[in-house]
């Protein structure tokens, strides 16, 4: 990673508080692992808005509904630290707005996009200068919005997104030591939220799109109680927190109207999957359909909130 | 909505669109602006009200579907209701078209051409009616954005995020083009008013003001007064008395 030299740079291990072994053991409940209380096909619920940042053209925060255990840990603390995390995100959008000038002639809307983690949002801390993975999330949201955005509408302009992510989802629980099983889960839940709020945020800047194209999330998950020989199930908006081993996740950019996949992630191993008796899909072509199950819930929750931010501007609210 | 008139000819349209919606066939409507065309049948692609623009009875057969922009809403509830509080306005982009008219603050006077930043985009129906207080969109306050640009304080704080523009030597006028003095024409901190004539290159769209209409609509004299327009080429300093040189806009 390339160092800040501007700035005065704080330990690269980051900052994680000491747990100790004698405390996250304690059989008291505090430090129970986070149980989901969800069906599997049931998503967290959503709080998007659009229109909250005046300067820029276009803007939408989201947040996903923090799991109940969360809730549970809040009202009764027995632990400074929290039990899960749950996506808060801010998206803006300025443009259209001239190319630079040293940028060469386009007859299409030039499309840029930057996530950001803020510094405080995730466990570990994140540094001001964008890291690989961050990086990451902004080519793969770039891909899920450029499949959407009608660009030969706005010529020799271009369009800057911005995220701020401002809690990410953890990629395990807290108190697992690190294991086989570890990936970046958290960062496809971030980058499902990211894909929703870019789609609304681009909305509300009255950018042409074809769609409004959801994030959706569907993982294959161990099962704990059945012990680690059970075959993984599939469960629709994961919060890796929650389960003790994800063994592969997946994020569709979606879009409902045309029935069109804009960008896909799959990560893992998806070739043990339990389905039902008689499903003859294979385990990433279920992980896919339940993706895009999750899409098309968000997809509701996007329209509606499009709908809302139009309504109240046109005075009919 | 009072948009919605002129559509019973077909199932009834929904009042506002968003994005991926679907409004009608394309054997019923012709595609408008905001609008695209997926397998025969129109939707939405922005967000807004959808508007009906009824058949021209000579050159089109169908109506237009359209989605608006421009929210109507806005100024019928100001008339309606002039105590509720002022909520702050939307703001939409419009780029420029070849043909849109555009008001510009001049940035630099060179020999063969001025550069100008595109300050409004004008709408082609506020255009032709030429009544700046009518607009809707988000040049309502065209006159508060004319102010402060025209403002010497506000010089190059935002240029960089405008759009540039070139207004060629041979583009000032229509007649005597080789007799055209690029500094009898136009002076740094004018505002000109503007027809994009190309999206020229990667950096500048090209203007022109050859057109009666067209040219110089607000300038300050060398004493820093507002002057006023005398002829189609000279306006006049109200406290000093003194004429300047400018390619004249002829006020409405």
């Amino acid at each position: 990673m390339m160092a800040d030299r501007r700035r005065i740079n704080g330990p690269p291990g980051g900052t994680r508080p000491a747990v100790f072994a004698s405390n996250s053991q304690s059989g008291t409940g505090a430090t129970t692992r986070a149980q989901r209380q969800r069906q599997p096909s049931e998503l967290r619920k959503i709080f998007l808005k659009t229109g909250l940042i005046p300067t820029a053209s276009g803007s939408s925060y989201l947040e996903f509904e923090p799991s109940a255990s969360l809730a549970a840990a809040r009202a009764n603390p027995k632990s400074l630290i929290p039990p899960s995390s749950a996506l808060k995100l801010a998206c803006t959008v300025h443009g259209p707005k001239p190319l630079p000038r040293s940028a060469a002639f386009s007859p299409n809307l030039v499309l840029t996009t930057h996530v950001k983690y803020a510094p405080f949002a995730a466990r570990r801390r994140k540094g001001h200068i964008r890291d690989s993975s961050e990086r990451d999330l902004g080519v793969h949201l770039e891909t899920a919005l450029r499949g959407a955005i009608i660009a030969e509408r706005w010529p020799k302009s271009g369009l800057d997104i911005t995220i701020t992510i401002l809690e990410a989802e953890d990629d395990r629980w807290w108190g697992d030591a690190p294991d086989s099983h570890d990936a970046s889960w958290g960062m496809m839940n971030v980058l499902a939220g990211c894909i929703t709020a870019a789609s609304a945020a681009i909305a509300d800047a009255h950018i042409d799109c074809l769609d409004l194209v959801a994030g959706g999330v569907a993982a294959l998950v161990s099962d704990e109680s059945a012990g680690s020989s059970a075959a993984p199930k599939l469960m629709l908006d994961t919060d890796p927190a929650e389960h003790r081993s994800i063994l592969s996740a997946c994020v569709v950019g979606y879009m409902p109207a045309r029935d069109e996949i804009t960008e896909l992630w799959l990560k893992g191993d998806s070739s043990k999957a339990s389905l039902e008796d008689g499903d003859k899909r294979t385990g990433h072509e279920a992980l896919i359909d339940g993706a895009v199950d999750a899409a098309r819930g968000a997809h509701t929750v996007l329209a509606e909130a499009v709908r809302e931010s139009l309504l109240s501007a046109v005075g009919q609210l | 909505m009072p948009s919605g008139a002129g559509n019973t000819m077909s199932t009834s349209l929904p009042p506002v669109a968003i994005p991926g919606q679907r409004l009608g066939s394309v054997s019923v409507y012709a595609a408008g602006p905001g609008t695209h065309v997926q397998q025969a049948n129109i939707y939405a692609s922005i967000a807004g009200p959808v508007v009906v623009d009824p058949a021209q009875p000579k050159t089109q057969t169908k109506s237009t579907l359209r989605v608006s922009r421009i929210l109507p809403g806005i100024s019928q509830d100001v008339v309606a209701a002039p105590l509720a509080p002022a909520k702050p306005k939307p703001r939409y982009n419009t780029l420029p078209a070849v043909d849109s008219i555009v008001l510009a603050r001049v940035t630099r006077v060179q020999k063969r051409q001025a550069t100008v930043s595109i300050l409004v985009v004008l709408d082609n129906a506020t255009a032709s009616t030429g009544d700046l207080s009518k607009l809707a969109s988000d040049n309502d306050n065209v006159a508060s954005i004319l102010t402060s640009a025209a403002n010497p304080e506000n010089h190059s704080s935002t240029d960089e995020l405008r759009f540039q523009a070139l207004i060629r030597k041979e583009d000032v006028r229509a007649v005597e083009k080789d007799r055209v003095v690029m500094d009898e024409m136009f002076r740094v901190g004018d505002i000109v008013r503007g027809s994009v004539i190309s999206l020229g290159d990667q950096s500048f769209y090209y203007l022109t003001t050859a057109r009666n209409d067209l040219g110089v609509v607000m300038a300050r004299s060398e004493a820093g007064n507002m002057m006023f327009p005398v002829s189609w080429k000279e306006m006049r300093d109200p406290v000093t008395g003194t004429g300047e040189q400018r390619k004249v806009a002829r006020p409405f």
